[in-house]
């Protein structure tokens, strides 16, 4: 039995204002109602302003990514679709016609690509509506029914991910920032939608549950039916919301109140440029062209401005290609992974990564004062409260900065070095006595009993040589 | 200064009002105190705006901060807007006194003002009779000398035809010359905001203080900013006139038009005839515009937002069924019904895509006119004013009423009525439309008129 399987997809933009006016899009960060006016909050005299510029030339560039041809020089006209909800502060949402057609990915075709912007949120059980989220521009993404397994539609959606991350187009910074509608049938049978799923992930999940559905009802001999379908993440099963005889009418107009977009052939060569080169043919370029692993690659371009900060510090500072990639996908990459980071907002910049590798390579820290630095400049006060609210603010301090302040520059002074490792010697003298018995290993207990005293700073390799001639 | 003579226009709305039924709210507090902060700004020697002491009557479909916005419906009674529309923070700006909200037919829908779900405001000419809608209780506030100058807002005639029946001047300016940021939603694609006053200079000053660019409204895109607008002309702009606009006009109306004419003739102007015949069209595609945009812009009053509801939502598609069902009136559960029919996916194309290109033909018709000469001139209304409760049951009739007045939105062009002549006690409106931003020349006109009007 054939499955047939169309996506649309629906990702929030990464833009500092919402589409149509200017307040902010940080809505999980913020006071429930509180990033609102009269026009998102749908007063009864709103209307909406000039669609957000940012938002064009991210969606511009989605479009380009996706290699759709872009309706260009003509009019895009925002249309209101009709529906009335609570989360729906003005009884329509603002969706426009597309801005670029006919595209592929990873040979599943692309039918549309157009704005569209998201509702509130609304809590059934408490009825409570947060007009926060009103109004933060979307894209849309719609496929062609291309797709024949949910091995297709996880493929397909990582790559798009990878694509719409690598170029920092989508909101990262907030939750259930993307949400996909599945449209499935088996091979002559009637097309089930399922509603809202609210990850690439639970997409995967969602179609292996309702294949096996609707496999199970047609080998029963059970007609399956045109209808709407819920995925519940919990149990992993869909369940019906409400049978779909006809087409839903959501009475689409155009908006009296937006001036129809349009689209110059040199706004699309400016967005094309800038995604000219994607990122998997980025990493094929960096692994050949500084001699590093495919994996390295793969990790370097996860973000454009890694591969960014990547490619200049290897060319200004002359750093060892590979060694350098070891270190940022390693210690570096591990500490944003940790506190949930990307490079690009986490404070960090490439004159930081630079300076803190220069003084790592060149052995004035310690791989654990290399740690300890980037601690210390991540976790700053400022930068947490920062994190907190969604907002981006950059580290003034340099490493250098917070290696003097925490002391942990290595210590050129062999005097001070010679008097911790005496001071051990004397303090525990059990392990010089078992090391001269011939238990090699306790030396290690000594050299690190040296590095507790001299917080680090000092090098391993050259503590156990000091203390070896001390007491060999 | 400006406090006495505030204070006198209070007191004046107090004793005379309820027999009017202009105001739904009257800013005593508010009033007195600009006027009091009017005088000691003048004591103190420092600068006052352009409408200095201005008493200002808004109709209440435009947002004033913390006060009610009902636009005339009960579905609104008790919301307070959060927010000042941007005529408001104008008028604020330049210091005009904003004395209170005016009445108005439901959601701007009426030609007569009997269609506020609050109370009919009757005629300060004859109180027996309509003032017009749906910008009515404006109109009359100004003609009962309540207020200076008035603030409407006219989507096919809803300034014009209340400032003709009240014997008064009022225009609806160019699409796009004034922001509607803060003027809830009737025909988006035909609203527009503007001054009824006693005079033409009076209604030029409201207008160059409110007119402008502003981000909020998309359609003041290509309008100059404010201070920055032309509203005048010196000269004699070259007029036409319509054929068409004086069949089926009453006689009575007829005959003053005829006679400033003549009198404009004898002044040196030059008038033509001309002939538009797509304006039998008007009223069909005028309507099936309304209906579509106005059934759009009313989604969002589902009856459990702005104001309280008192009750708890149980199921939503009965609940907003039954809310809408009871606080709206009659006029506009018809235009939102007919709208949502027009607009359904089935019969789409058959009516509202072809209203659309209908349109297009209209507007270009009149632009054709208007490129060759500098105004066209009619009647305002073709009926005067009728007394309240006639036209009450046949809405196409009071749609027709409408006749003169819907050409000028539909082709997004400035229109003025101006009163001339006497039939009665009623003073019928002399209507000058003109080009896309040529406010100037119709003001010159209108100057002209009244100066006719006084010989």
């Amino acid at each position: 039995m054939k499955t047939i399987i169309g996506l649309e997809i629906h990702v929030q933009l990464n833009t500092k204002a919402k589409l149509f006016c200017e307040c902010p899009t940080n809505y999980g960060h913020a006071e429930a109602n509180s990033n609102i006016c009269p026009i998102c909050a749908g007063q009864p005299g709103g209307k909406p302003m000039q669609m957000n510029g940012e938002a064009i030339s991210h969606v511009l560039k989605i479009a380009s990514m996706l290699k759709a041809k872009p309706e260009l020089d003509k009019d895009v006209f925002v249309q209101r679709k009709h529906y009335f909800y609570p989360d729906l502060p003005s009884g329509y949402q603002r969706t426009s016609k597309p801005v670029a057609k006919d595209g592929k990915l990873n040979g599943i075709g692309i039918w549309e690509v157009h704005f569209e912007e998201d509702p509130g949120r609304y809590e059934l059980k408490k009825g409570f509506v947060d007009y926060n989220r009103s109004g933060v521009p979307l894209v849309e993404i719609v496929t062609a029914p291309d797709m024949r397994s949910p091995e297709d539609a996880r493929e397909f959606l990582g790559k798009l991910e990878q694509y719409l991350r690598y170029f920092n187009v989508i909101n990262e910074t907030e939750v259930g920032t993307m949400r996909i509608d599945a449209n499935i049938s088996q091979e002559g049978s009637a097309r089930v939608e399922i509603k809202n799923i609210n990850s690439f992930s639970n997409v995967y999940d969602a179609l292996s549950f309702e294949i096996k559905r609707q496999r199970t009802q047609i080998e029963q001999g059970v007609k399956i039916v045109q209808e709407t379908r819920h995925f519940d993440e919990n149990s992993g099963i869909t369940v019906r919301l409400r049978k779909k005889e006809t087409a839903d009418d959501y009475r689409y107009v155009p908006d009296p109140d937006i001036s129809p977009i349009s689209f110059s052939a040199a706004q699309w060569k400016a967005a094309a440029d800038a995604v000219a080169e994607l990122p998997d043919a980025r990493a094929a370029r960096l692994a050949s062209q500084y001699g590093i692993t495919p994996a390295d690659a793969g990790v370097i371009v996860i973000e454009k401005e890694f591969a960014d900060a990547y490619e200049r510090l290897v060319k200004e500072r002359k750093f060892d290609a590979q060694k350098f990639a070891n270190w940022m996908r390693g210690p570096l990459r591990k500490q944003l992974n940790y506190r949930n980071l990307l490079f690009r907002n986490s404070g960090l910049t490439a004159k930081h990564a630079g300076e803190l590798y220069e003084m790592f390579s060149t052995g004035q820290v310690t791989d654990k004062a290399a740690d300890q630095i980037l601690i210390g400049m991540l976790d700053t006060d400022i930068l947490i409260k920062a994190r907190e609210s969604g907002a981006y603010v950059e580290l003034r301090d340099t490493p250098r900065n917070v290696a003097n302040d925490l002391g942990l520059l290595k210590s050129s002074d062999s005097g001070a070095l010679k008097a911790a490792c005496e001071q051990a010697v004397k303090e525990n003298q059990k392990a010089v006595s078992d090391y001269k018995a011939g238990n090699a290993k306790s030396i290690f207990f000594l050299v690190g009993k040296v590095m507790q005293k001299t917080k680090g700073t000092a090098d391993a390799r050259e503590i156990e040589e000091t203390i070896r001639e001390m007491i060999g | 200064m400006h406090h006495e003579r505030i204070a006198r226009l209070l007191e004046k709305i107090r004793r005379e009002d309820g027999r009017i039924g202009a105001f739904i709210e009257v800013y005593e507090k508010e009033a007195l105190a600009k006027a009091q902060e009017l005088d000691r700004k003048a004591k103190e020697g420092k600068p006052l705006g352009r409408l200095a002491g201005k008493a200002i009557a808004i109709k209440n479909i435009i947002a004033a901060r913390g006060k009610r916005l009902t636009a005339g419906s009960k579905m609104l009674e008790n919301y307070i807007a959060p927010y000042d529309a941007a005529v408001v923070e104008r008028i604020n700006a330049e210091d005009g006194i904003i004395i209170g909200s005016a009445n108005m037919d439901e959601f701007a829908c009426g030609s007569d003002n009997t269609h506020s779900a609050y109370f009919a405001t009757r005629n300060p000419l004859d109180p027996e009779y309509v003032p017009g809608g749906s910008s009515g209780g404006s109109a009359a506030a100004v003609a009962a000398g309540f207020a200076d100058i008035a603030l409407g807002s006219d989507t096919g005639g809803s300034i014009r035809c209340p400032a003709s029946f009240c014997g008064i001047t009022g225009i609806k300016p160019t699409y796009g010359l004034v922001s509607r940021y803060g003027l809830s939603d009737m025909a988006m694609s035909l609203d527009q905001i503007g001054p009824l006053a006693n005079s033409a200079k009076d209604a030029k000053l409201m207008l160059s203080a409110i007119a402008g660019r502003d981000a909020r409204d998309q359609a003041t895109g290509g309008t100059p900013e404010n201070g920055k607008v032309a509203l005048d002309f010196s000269g004699k702009p070259t007029i036409a006139v319509a054929k068409e606009f004086l069949e089926g006009c009453d006689e009575r109306i007829a005959k003053e038009f005829h006679r400033l004419s003549d009198s404009l003739g004898a002044e040196g102007y030059q008038i033509s005839e001309v002939s538009i015949p797509s304006l039998k069209h008007a009223i069909p595609i005028y309507y099936l515009t309304v209906f579509a945009e106005f059934s759009s812009a009313m989604q969002k009053f589902d009856g459990l937002r702005y104001g309280k509801t008192g009750r708890e939502l149980e199921n939503l598609t009965e609940d907003v069924g039954e809310l809408r069902g009871s606080k709206l009136g009659l006029e506009v559960k018809r235009r939102i019904l007919l709208g949502t029919f027009i607009t359904t996916k089935e019969y789409h194309d058959a009516w509202y895509g072809k209203t659309l290109s209908a349109r297009a033909v209209i507007k270009r018709d009149i632009e054709a006119v208007l490129g060759k000469y500098g105004v066209l001139l009619g009647p305002t209304m073709s009926t005067l004013p009728w007394k309240i409760g006639q036209k009450m049951e046949n809405p196409l009739e009071m749609y027709l009423a409408d006749i003169l007045t819907v050409p000028a939105n539909l082709a997004g062009i400035p229109a003025a009525s101006v009163p001339f002549g006497k039939i009665g006690k009623f003073r019928p409106g002399m209507q000058v439309l003109g080009s896309r931003y040529g406010e100037g020349k119709v003001f010159a006109l209108m100057e002209e008129i009244e100066r006719l009007d006084r010989k």
